[in-house]
């Protein structure tokens, strides 16, 4: 199993190249183009993870519902391209196994099938300030692929940092991690809409990126006829 | 006719330079900037019934503007409507399928034309795609890369990530899943088959469009 990333712009995507018998998981739909000899299915759950159940936990995590599995059919070597939905780079991160990451929920691209993935929800503060804050767990060895709105950052943390949710993209667990607010009180949070943060502490990975989707997403929204 | 394509893959533009006696034919609006010297005229290239069907048919402009340089040679800067890549390619009486939206500029021994996909097309991005054919240069864009992929018997690609394939290429519509997946949303794909250059776009504009949906503001709000 190789992972290729285009990396070339402003418009990341990843080319993964598959042994027979080999197997890779992605968020549902994420396929741009296939070798001919990938089957493409569409599961509710990977290794480790949960079935019908799980799935919600995951929509509500923001993501599809559905992974799309990916396996090679017949004994040639197949490739499967991902692309993200956002303009912006994407990454690969090589889990070892030693310690688990977690990745934000708009920002999972694809796994080899190897990994469990699992959903960590992060408590009811998140549900008041309508910020999603679902991450998913990711454990065992193998590639991660995770894309970015905007530029991918690794910042390597020794002590501490706090950072917007919006722009938190994957880290490692081995971080002690709480989710706060970044203003003093709640209700100069919610006014000054600065959303939650998470404050690390300890040692290990972060990868952020640039810009925050949904703050993205809130300037285009109103520009768009309502909905009903 | 000299061209550079700037700024690629992610924001290109492509400043073609003409002479004098040489002409280049334009989708509309896709103008940014040109030397004072170049003059357009605006029509319906090859007749109403053939810009109708342009526009109509494959989504592409009814008007096409054809530049000329006057008294020496005349530049054009021509930057699609979308963020992406743009390609240059060399026809030599032979032709290119584009799917819609994805041409930019050619010379003038390039005819365009409507190309109907039967049911298929429902499927898929519109019901007809842009034949371009005869000889000389034509520019194509995208959403995102481009990537050029030589098919060599069979290829998938996710429907609307399909920019242009050479016509020695077959596609059918086929559905990526297998029989669980009945419930919920099914991906479409092309498969291509045959033995020819495929070019795929790494991003999808309605899939773009989707994401932005719900942050619409409510009636209510």
């Amino acid at each position: 199993m190789r992972v290729e990333i285009a990396d070339n712009g402003a418009f990341g995507s990843a080319l993964v190249h598959l042994r027979p018998g080999e197997e890779f998981v992605s968020e549902g739909g994420s396929m741009f183009r296939a070798s001919s000899n990938v089957d493409i299915d569409v599961t509710t759950r990977t290794r480790g993870s949960g079935g019908v159940m799980s799935g919600i936990k995951r929509m509500m995590g923001g993501e599809h519902f559905f992974f799309s599995k990916y396996s090679v059919t017949d004994g040639q070597d197949a490739q499967v391209g991902l692309a993200p939905r956002l303009q912006g780079q994407v990454a690969l991160i090589k889990c070892d196994g030693m310690t688990r990451w977690l990745c934000a929920g708009g920002s999972y691209l694809g796994s080899g099938a190897d990994l469990a993935i699992d959903t960590q929800f992060q408590g009811l503060r998140g549900a008041l300030s309508g910020e999603s804050l679902f991450f998913l767990a990711v454990q065992g060895a193998g590639p991660l692929i995770v894309n970015a709105f905007g530029k991918i950052t690794p910042l390597d943390i020794q002590g501490e940092l706090t950072i917007d949710t919006g722009h938190v993209v994957a880290f490692q667990e081995s971080l002690e991690y709480s989710i706060g607010k970044a203003g003093g009180s709640w209700v100069s949070s919610f006014l000054t809409s600065e959303g939650l943060v998470m404050h690390f502490k300890g040692h290990g990975r972060v990868y952020v990126q640039s810009h925050n989707p949904s703050e993205f997403g809130k300037t285009l929204g109103p520009l768009l006829p309502k909905r009903n | 006719m000299d061209y550079v394509i700037h700024s690629n893959p992610s924001y290109s533009v492509v400043e073609v330079t003409i002479s004098p006696g040489e002409q280049l034919v334009t989708e509309s609006g896709a103008m940014a900037w040109m030397t004072s010297n170049m003059r357009a005229q605006t029509s319906a290239r090859g007749g109403i019934m053939s810009g109708l069907s342009r526009a109509v048919l494959s989504g592409e402009s009814f008007f096409q503007n054809t530049y000329e340089s006057e008294d020496g040679p005349g530049t054009i800067g021509l930057a699609p409507g979308q963020p992406g890549d743009i390609k240059a390619y060399q026809l030599d009486d032979d032709e290119l399928f584009l799917e819609k939206g994805a041409y930019l500029a050619s010379t003038t021994d390039i005819a365009t034309s409507s190309d109907f996909q039967g049911l298929r097309g429902l499927f898929n991005e519109g019901m007809f795609v842009l034949r371009v054919s005869g000889s000389g240069t034509l520019f194509f864009n995208a959403y995102g890369d481009i990537q050029e992929i030589e098919v060599d018997g069979t290829y998938v690609v996710d429907n609307g990530h399909a920019v242009a394939w050479q016509p020695t290429l077959q596609y059918r519509l086929t559905k990526a899943a297998r029989i669980r997946s009945f419930l919920f949303s099914d991906q479409i794909i092309l498969e291509f088959s045959g033995k020819g250059k495929l070019w795929v776009q790494s991003r999808n504009p309605r899939s773009l469009a989707d994401w932005v949906f719900p942050f619409r503001s409510t009636n209510q709000g």
